[in-house]
């Protein structure tokens, strides 16, 4: 398990900040083996100094990370993968080379890093691509290529900034089943992404951080429940005063009122509905974790 | 492998495989093999074509061993002065009394001609003269065009390379932080080792050019008789010469690493570089003066002061005679040298290369934690 417990990190002040900026201000949370961990928030909120901690890039002010039980050293994280928020890679050197390059900075032997490499070109598509300079390929390939960098040593953790940014749908199905593999065969996978979407479809808990704090961390549906699901129900052309008494807001368009309620007895409220006109909808509405979100950095 | 070596092998790889690189080699070797064949080209006139009239051929060679000697027999002066002024003989030498030239004569072969023509008629006449017996008693000058001329060439040569590997490993330094590869070399490499094979790897590239040119400079000047008039200890010259160039390389190229590791954009790695490039300029220009006053106080004095040593003792160690107690003591203070800016540059080097973003000041980096 990878424990993050308490971060703190205060940059020093340029001329625009004299006293500094908080840019962790006490960030804990925790990734099981297997788990998918999304890591949300706005820009600036501390996602990325969090990852850049976690891979031993920058240095915290205080607090720590643990990995199974021990403080997180350099020989334990040189078998993390990691993709930072701006991607660096050779530019003129050839894609596998890179590859394998970077398996071998890992610790892989010759062999070993050139079996790993292939596998990965084949895995991610660009075989083809093996022998371009890095420079020669499309943007979306050359995140494949940076994933693959991550990927090529068989990491027992990944931590990936922004790994989906720039890529098209297809791209980011491909990065996404790479990850689900990963994570199926044990890897916990921390990954930030402002495409909530695609947190809700393939985490397993979500942290949310905002001005260097993590507000709501948890699995999206234990989220969920604790704000409450959502219960909506539509009238048209009511009698006046229909949901005098029953919780929750009602807004009017034109003749369609709209009752919106997380409490209350849906039954009692389904009947004064039913009594007051044309019912057109009636239904319970999960948050989505945008709403979440909004709700938590509000 | 360890991350040292890899990081070394890359950056030879990956320079050795530019055209820059290869184009750069070959030109080099071309320039470096016109150089030692120049001399011999160019040098002293060493064959003089001579014509007689009614003469005999004088022992002109017997003087002046040096010089290859063509004769041409002429029918008569008409014919030899036709010869002289059509430039197919440098003078012609008529009933063994008079000489032809067109203008005046090329003044060695004046000289020689009158002297040896004198010799020749009273060694007829029975008389001999032993020839003068030359000792010098001051310093042994026989090789002093012979080690300028070598002295000025490393000089030069030394320059360059120092020079373009400096800037290469700067460029290296701001490429990895600029991309931030650094971020993901430094999740699995230490610094000193990304540093360390980065100055080695590109080192090793500098020292396979500064081997071709030896080895081509010399095969030249075997090749062209040029090495005939160099002087005895050429070969410990050569070594201290790779021992030399390893040095300034290792001082400039650290420091050179830690100035670029403050920027992070390659346009800006011109001007932080810029104190350095002002150093090596200085250390050349004093090199290129010790070249021409080799026994002066000045290149005693430099010859011991890092890093200007680098480049003035292998100056005067071609140029004149240096004891080795000098050589050794001047090579162990630049150790020294090399040793403190590699803890200086690598510390800089460590704390700025994440740091992206505006220009950092070394000073300030330095303090820093």
């Amino acid at each position: 398990m990878l424990e993050i417990s308490e971060l703190r990190k205060r940059f020093a002040g340029g001329p625009d900040a004299p006293g500094g900026k908080v840019a962790l201000d006490g960030i804990s949370f925790a990734v099981r083996p297997g788990e998918m961990f999304g890591f949300v928030g706005a820009n600036g909120a501390g996602k990325t100094t969090t990852m850049r901690i976690v891979m031993g890039v920058l240095q915290a002010d205080s607090g720590s990370v643990n990995w199974q039980g021990v403080p997180l050293a350099y020989d334990a994280r040189q078998r993390f993968g990691y993709m930072p928020e701006e991607r660096g890679l050779y530019q003129k050197m050839r894609v596998a080379e890179q590859i394998e390059y970077f398996g071998r900075l890992h610790g892989l032997s010759a062999p070993a890093a050139k079996q790993a490499t292939d596998d990965l070109l084949q895995r991610l598509g660009l075989t083809e691509r093996r022998s371009d300079t890095v420079q020669a390929l499309s943007l979306g390939n050359q995140q494949r290529v940076q994933l693959a960098v991550a990927l090529v040593h068989d990491p027992e953790v990944l931590i990936l900034d922004e790994p989906f940014s720039g890529l098209d749908p297809i791209a980011v199905d491909a990065l996404a089943t790479a990850l689900q593999e990963r994570c199926r065969g044990g890897v916990p996978v921390i990954f930030s992404s402002h495409q909530l979407e695609l947190v809700e479809r393939l985490c397993d808990s979500v942290g949310i951080v905002s001005s260097g704090r993590m507000v709501a961390t948890g699995t999206v549906s234990g989220l969920r429940e604790a704000e409450g699901d959502t219960l909506r129900v539509v009238v048209r052309d009511p009698a006046a005063g229909w949901a005098d008494g029953l919780p929750g807001t009602v807004t009017v368009d034109g003749d369609r009122h709209t009752l919106r309620t997380t409490g209350g007895d849906d039954q009692e409220i389904l009947r004064r509905a039913v009594k007051a006109g044309h019912v057109e909808h009636f239904g319970v509405e999960h948050q989505t974790l945008t709403e979440i979100f909004k709700e938590a950095v509000a | 492998m360890n991350g040292l070596l890899l990081i070394a092998r890359r950056e030879i790889a990956t320079q050795v495989r530019t055209k820059a690189f290869v184009i750069g080699l070959l030109v080099t070797v071309v320039l470096v093999a016109a150089v030692s064949f120049l001399p011999s080209v160019i040098g002293g006139n060493d064959s003089y074509t001579i014509g007689t009239v009614n003469s005999q051929q004088l022992p002109l060679h017997t003087a002046a061993p040096d010089v290859e000697f063509e004769w041409r027999k002429f029918a008569d002066e008409a014919a030899a002065k036709k010869a002289v002024l059509d430039g197919d003989v440098d003078a012609a030498l008529v009933n063994g009394t008079k000489v032809l030239t067109d203008g005046e004569i090329d003044s060695q072969l004046g000289v020689l001609l009158q002297s040896v023509n004198r010799e020749f008629k009273l060694g007829a006449a029975g008389v001999a003269i032993p020839p003068l017996e030359m000792q010098s008693v001051g310093a042994d000058t026989r090789y002093e065009a012979a080690r300028t001329g070598i002295a000025t060439f490393l000089v030069f040569v030394l320059f360059l390379l120092l020079m373009q590997q400096m800037v290469g490993v700067a460029m290296g330094v701001v490429e990895e932080k600029s991309s931030r590869i650094v971020e993901i070399l430094l999740a699995s490499v230490r610094p000193w080792q990304l540093l360390g094979g980065k100055i080695l790897g590109l080192g090793a590239v500098g020292m396979i050019n500064l081997v071709t040119i030896l080895v081509v400079a010399l095969g030249g000047s075997a090749a062209s008789g040029l090495m005939a008039e160099f002087p005895p200890g050429v070969a410990g010259l050569v070594v201290s010469v790779l021992v030399w160039f390893l040095l300034g390389y290792a001082f400039f190229a650290t420091l050179s690493a830690s100035l670029a590791s403050l920027v992070s954009r390659q346009e800006e790695v011109n001007s932080v570089l810029s104190p350095l490039t002002m150093l090596i300029m200085g250390t050349y220009f004093v090199s290129f003066y010790v070249a021409n006053d080799p026994a002066g106080t000045l290149a005693t004095v430099l010859s011991f002061v890092p890093p200007f040593s680098a480049m003035v003792m292998p100056v005067r160690m071609a140029a004149t005679e240096v004891p080795l107690w000098q050589v050794g003591a001047s090579m162990a203070v630049m150790a020294l040298a090399v040793l403190a800016v590699l803890k200086i540059g690598s510390t800089v080097y460590e704390r700025a290369v994440l740091r992206t973003g505006a220009r950092l000041k070394f000073g300030q980096v330095l303090r820093s934690r």
